[in-house]
């Protein structure tokens, strides 16, 4: 498949440097305004900070080694919480009998915010590492399985005629047609599902832990350390951002031929 | 030559789901086809023809009557009647070259002998090179091309049409016309072609089955015994275009 090359568009590009740099000027400005001090850190210093702390350690581990033990608790609940979703979101899409069993949970624990379930996850799971993976796990996976199940529902019937006429067997129609037009809406949900892991892990991570990357900024709200605050929140910003594209480049591979893949 | 396939006494009433309304589509529709023979229906109007076609497919119940082929009465959609369908309907994460081996894939041909057959029709309907292709990335023309190959793929006794080439531009409607005629000479099947265009009926049909407006039965049948290539401005051409148009007119 040939991959087309996208023409760089330099006007876009251009304004989009503009308008980040007089953000980091008026940013600049107000930080020097003395009714600022000590609430708005300075542009500059935050990004040494964040270069700084390349080498240097924040508590326990430099900055990279807190972004480690994020994306690792990120990950576990993330993987746990696609393979669940996935089958989960199939077994109510798909079978009647599924959608009668799981719908009324389904329904129940969609509306609950996923920073509820940390008291919770902390009295069941303790303050380690499990109550984390518990609380990304559970905001995840309902976000994978809406996405499954509207995958599922949004199947064109007359595909399925049209297999049939073409000799495929009811056993077979879910692997050879439910399944490969449900593909894009899953990858929605694998999208919003993992930047909803990386927002989930912050949160936990502000609640209770000794690493990660919201543990900076908690530490840094504790210590009054703004600039600490700020580079935290760069930190996630750009990280979240990293993830995306990621997930969208996966998806521009895998599904080259739907026009969202592209 | 043989009949192979045999309408008898179709009607079809569709009724909505409190039974407070029914519409008859189509009333006592009988007609026959013998192999090889190329058959148009034709007739006015979004009335009853894709119905129709859609119960031989299999895909819809008649209210009365049964179709049957090669003696055997359908009752579910199957690979033995392939469908081009106006929509085309490829599957679109699915290649050309996969689109038009999914019937033999599905039925568990060997690898070998589905890549030669799916060969042969892609190279059939002019479209080497386009096998890696997603239908996304082909035009309207090169879609239906794909359609029909995957028909052809499937090995039916008989080719539904269903205005395959009634979203096209008339520029390669024409072309498609000729294709199909090619195509078809190439390898003789038996095709029943639904069409509201009469130009087009009389351009490809070896006999054209008149169909009456709501609700549609059939008024006459006309065998079309012309050479091919066919000229659209040929006396006779236009004779029949007019008896045929004043046909369907005076029944409206």
């Amino acid at each position: 498949m040939a991959i087309k090359i996208k023409k760089i568009n330099f006007s876009k590009i251009f304004w989009g440097v503009l308008s980040i740099f007089l953000v980091f000027v008026i940013w600049y400005i107000g930080s020097q305004k003395p009714s600022m001090k000590g609430l708005l850190p300075n542009p500059i210093d935050v990004i040494k900070y964040i270069f700084w702390s390349n080498s240097n350690k924040i508590g326990k581990v430099n900055i990279w080694g807190h972004i480690y033990w994020s994306m690792t608790r990120v990950i576990t609940g993330y993987v746990l919480a696609c393979i669940v979703g996935i089958v989960l979101g199939f077994l109510t899409g798909w079978s009647k009998l599924g959608s009668a069993i799981i719908k009324p949970f389904y329904m129940v624990l969609r509306s609950i915010p996923s920073i509820a379930w940390i008291p919770l996850a902390i009295l069941w799971f303790g303050i380690g590492e499990q109550s984390k993976y518990f609380i990304i796990f559970i905001s995840t996976m309902l976000i994978v399985m809406t996405n499954v199940i509207d995958g599922v529902k949004d199947v064109d019937r007359d595909y399925l005629g049209v297999a049939r006429m073409l000799g495929t067997s009811e056993r077979k129609m879910f692997w050879n047609i439910v399944l490969p037009c449900a593909v894009p809406q899953i990858f929605n949900g694998l999208q919003v599902g993992l930047g909803a892991a990386w927002a989930t892990v912050i949160a936990a991570e502000m609640v209770r832990s000794s690493k990660g990357v919201g543990w900076i900024i908690l530490m840094g709200q504790t210590a009054m350390n703004m600039t600490q605050v700020f580079a935290g929140i760069i930190i996630i910003g750009l990280i979240g951002l990293t993830l995306a594209l990621l997930m969208r480049g996966l998806e521009a591979k895998l599904c080259a031929w739907n026009v969202r893949g592209k | 030559m043989s009949k192979i396939l045999e309408i008898n006494n179709i009607s079809k009433t569709f009724t909505n789901d409190d039974a407070t309304n029914s519409k008859e589509v189509l009333t006592n529709v009988t007609f026959s086809v013998e192999e090889n023979e190329m058959v148009v229906v034709f007739g006015p109007g979004q009335c009853g023809k894709t119905t129709l076609l859609n119960i031989i497919a299999g895909l819809e119940k008649p209210t009365t009557g049964d179709v049957k082929i090669n003696c055997k009465e359908v009752t579910a959609p199957g690979p033995d009647r392939a469908v081009v369908f106006q929509n085309i309907m490829l599957f679109p994460w699915l290649t050309a070259y996969q689109n038009v081996e999914y019937s033999m894939k599905i039925r568990n041909f060997d690898k070998a002998e589905r890549a030669k057959e799916a060969m042969k029709y892609l190279d059939l309907v002019g479209l080497n090179g386009f096998e890696q292709s997603y239908p996304v990335k082909l035009s309207g023309g090169m879609k239906q091309r794909v359609g029909i190959a995957r028909a052809y793929c499937t090995k039916p006794d008989v080719m539904l049409m269903d205005e395959p080439f009634g979203a096209l531009d008339a520029q390669t409607r024409y072309l498609m016309q000729d294709e199909l005629l090619r195509i078809s000479n190439t390898e003789k099947r038996t095709v029943v072609f639904i069409t509201n265009n009469i130009e087009e009926a009389l351009y490809v049909a070896d006999r054209i089955i008149v169909m009456t407006d709501c609700p549609s039965t059939v008024m006459e049948e006309v065998i079309i015994d012309m050479p091919h290539p066919r000229e659209r401005t040929d006396q006779k051409f236009l004779q029949l275009r007019k008896e045929i148009s004043a046909m369907v007119n005076r029944r409206r």
